[in-house]
């Protein structure tokens, strides 16, 4: 058992964290969200650093994930190399830029018609819909459910109000629209189960990034600002808050590193949970600690806050039944 | 990144495996036994002659000379067996490996073998009744006389002192020095005159810890370990040795009662209340969490020699989870919590774990501490008074 990184998955990670250190300061991020944009201009740098090839495994992945989430990274990263490689891989071809994926199993139906395939119906909450080249629809045929490329333009994209400015959603409609086929039945229905498992353990990493990073600002701010003539750190009440943050913080990414070392149903769930928890509390920790300044607009933390609301808002529900369910049985 | 043991670590875990099954009764699904002294006497040299004992010990002083992973394993498989710890575990695991770094050949010679063999019990004299956190602040005085010292004091939370043949004493043999600097280590023959050990009662009723007072007790110049004045260096020796692999041993423990919290859901059918569901699976994604923060350090031990920063929460969050456990299962009595003893639920095995447990984040470094050195020395936050 070695159940650390290696060297390359440590230089993997200080390169990412070098160059989102480099790229993106408070008030770039906080430009990029008062506008709810992307920074689509840096895709081919991310193209060109490697962020989309196809030799991650789903370890790296989340390093790259959690230094994304930890920079707040703002391009669609996510949607494309969480949701929709894995098809684009499955079918053999290359996005031809930020994809998504949109899960309308339930909702979308597709015909064959002499042309190819159209697409009708409606997904809504789609990631970065508004953004991507093409999104990835699952929908359902005559022997199961398929999944489709179809271009933006294609499709009715209107965004919606969400938490974190920096994901932001939009409801697709489709209406005869044309689709390319990428995995029909019946390996599309398990390839879309991966993907769930495969995202949600993304989306952990991502979390442990949040918490470290808000985790290292209240930090800062509490070797820095002073109080009664000293740095408020030294006052216990401050630095035991901050402690049991780091704990947290540690717990959480043990799991996400497990989960994308060993992934199992019970691995993802344990990373789920104890990630969006991480992230989530210490983010209401940071805020405390770095008092009224930390209840501004001006000052960082709430975007990071923000995006732990999202996560939690994405990963909190289930995990802990699907525990139970594996500790106790059925429940009855 | 791999979870999975190397070919030569399977085969010892296999091998452990089938050991203790063997030696071991089959764990109950409730109360596990309790080992008297004698028992536990001949289970360390049981240990002992299977290879057990000492893994990482440097074979020149009769260890393995394995690397901290086997010890790992070792831990991991032996709390999930329920085997006791080895009796010697405070020589083994902590007083050994100090001999080892600062003993005098005479030292190594007398000690190490013996402690190896379970012939020789250690404890530790290190905490005080006004030096329990604040180490540095031990009062026991180590009188200078004509080749040697002649000690008076007190010591307290001495775990096996009462089985003990020798205590490693950390003692001031100078006052005029600064606090750290007048500190001076020994290895205390507690046959000595002048030593007595009381049992100290918990709230629990258990006496897992000791009383040791030393009424004018002469201890010869060699019996000293390290130099006069570096006890503080030798302690903190020790004391890192004491965080090694002990926190995967806590895990492992850890994931024992929470099985048994599950089957008592089960029995008081609180298993289909989605309340009780929750919070057991909370508890377990924080073992997990600690069984892989536990996997982590010791990856980063392997590498470094030293655990990494992540192994200091695992003391901390372990005793939390404990509590939690047992505090839960109270609470799935219900009114039949009140009962103890034999009229109690598993013959009172919860009563008792509820007691006890919360004696978890005092000992063995206070949770404030704890949380102190994280914020101080991982963190980077100032020092606080």
């Amino acid at each position: 058992m070695d159940f650390a990184l290696t060297e390359d998955q440590t230089a993997l990670k200080v390169a990412a964290r070098t160059y989102l250190e480099d790229t993106y300061g408070f008030e770039r991020i906080a430009a990029f969200a008062d506008e709810g944009e992307n920074d689509l201009a840096a895709w081919p740098e991310l193209v060109r650093q490697g962020w989309l090839d196809p030799d991650l495994g789903l370890a790296e992945l989340v390093l790259l994930a959690e230094e994304g989430g930890r920079a707040l990274h703002p391009v669609p990263w996510f949607a494309t190399a969480g949701l929709a490689l894995p098809v684009y891989r499955a079918a053999g071809v290359e996005p031809a830029g930020p994809a998504t994926l949109a899960d309308g199993s339930g909702t979308c139906r597709a015909t064959r018609r002499d042309d190819g395939w159209r697409l009708d119906g409606a997904v809504q909450a789609v990631l970065h819909a508004d953004v991507a080249t093409e999104i990835v629809v699952a929908a359902r045929t005559p022997a199961g459910v398929a999944l489709f490329g179809v271009g933006r333009a294609a499709a009715s994209v209107s965004a919606c109000a969400g938490i974190d400015p920096l994901r932001a959603t939009s409801d697709v409609a489709l209406a005869g629209a044309e689709g390319r086929l990428l995995a029909g039945p019946p390996s599309a229905a398990p390839l879309l189960a991966a993907i769930r498992s495969r995202a949600t353990t993304l989306l952990a990493g991502e979390a442990i990034g949040v918490a470290d990073r808000a985790l290292a600002i209240a930090v800062d701010h509490a070797k820095t600002r002073s109080q009664f003539d000293r740095p408020i750190g030294s006052f216990q009440a401050v630095s035991q808050q901050l402690a049991d943050g780091y704990a947290e913080v540690e717990l959480a990414r043990s799991l996400a590193y497990r989960a994308a070392a060993a992934p199992s149903a019970e691995a993802v769930a344990c990373a789920a949970h104890a990630a969006s928890r991480a992230a989530v509390s210490v983010c209401e920790t940071a805020i405390q600690v770095c008092g009224g300044m930390g209840v501004t607009w001006e000052f960082p933390l709430h975007r990071w806050f923000r995006r732990a609301l999202w996560l939690e808002a994405e990963l909190a529900s289930g995990p802990l039944e699907a525990i139970a369910h594996s500790l106790f049985g059925e429940h009855s | 990144m791999r979870l999975d043991d190397s070919e030569d670590q399977a085969a010892f875990r296999a091998g452990l495996k089938a050991w203790l099954a063997e030696q071991l009764p089959e764990a109950t699904p409730s109360a596990p036994r309790a080992w008297s002294a004698d028992e536990l006497r001949a289970w360390s040299k049981a240990l002992h002659a299977a290879g057990y004992a000492g893994l990482t010990w440097p074979s020149e002083h009769g260890g393995r000379g394995l690397s901290p992973s086997y010890q790992a394993i070792y831990a991991e498989e032996s709390a999930l067996a329920e085997a006791p710890d080895h009796a010697g575990v405070i020589g083994l695991g902590m007083v050994g490996p100090a001999i080892v770094h600062y003993g005098t050949d005479a030292q190594k010679a007398e000690h190490l073998p013996r402690i190896l063999s379970g012939e020789t019990i250690f404890c530790q004299g290190f905490s005080e009744p006004d030096a329990g956190s604040d180490l540095a602040s031990v009062r026991t005085r180590a009188r200078r006389v004509d080749g040697g010292y002649v000690v008076d004091g007190e010591k307290v939370w001495s775990s096996y002192a009462h089985l003990a043949d020798h205590c490693l004493l950390l003692a001031r043999t100078d006052p005029d020095a600064a606090k750290h600097r007048g500190l001076t280590c020994f290895l205390l023959d507690m046959r000595a005159p002048g030593v007595e050990v009381r049992p100290l009662r918990q709230l629990s009723g258990d006496t897992d810890f000791n009383q040791i007072l030393l009424s004018g007790v002469e201890i010869p110049d060699d019996r000293v370990l390290g130099e006069p004045g570096q006890g503080w260096r030798v302690a903190l020796t020790t004391l890192a040795h004491e965080r090694g692999t002990f926190g995967i041993t806590l895990t492992a423990r850890l994931s024992v009662q929470l099985d048994r919290l599950v089957k008592t859901a089960k029995a008081c059918g609180a298993d289909t209340d989605p309340r009780v569901r929750a919070e057991i699976a909370e508890l377990y994604v924080d073992l997990q969490g600690l069984r892989f923060t536990g996997y982590r350090a010791l990856a980063a031990m392997e590498r470094t020699g030293e655990p990494g920063p992540e192994s200091s929460i695992l003391k901390l969050r372990w005793s939390q989870a404990n509590q939690r456990v047992s505090a839960l299962a109270l609470r799935l009595l219900g009114a039949g919590a009140a009962a103890d003893g034999t009229d109690a639920f598993w013959g009172g095995y919860w009563q008792h774990q509820r007691l006890r447990s919360r004696a978890n984040s005092i000992e063995g470094g206070t949770s404030e501490i704890l949380r102190g050195i994280v914020a101080e020395r991982v963190l980077g936050l100032p020092k606080s008074r």
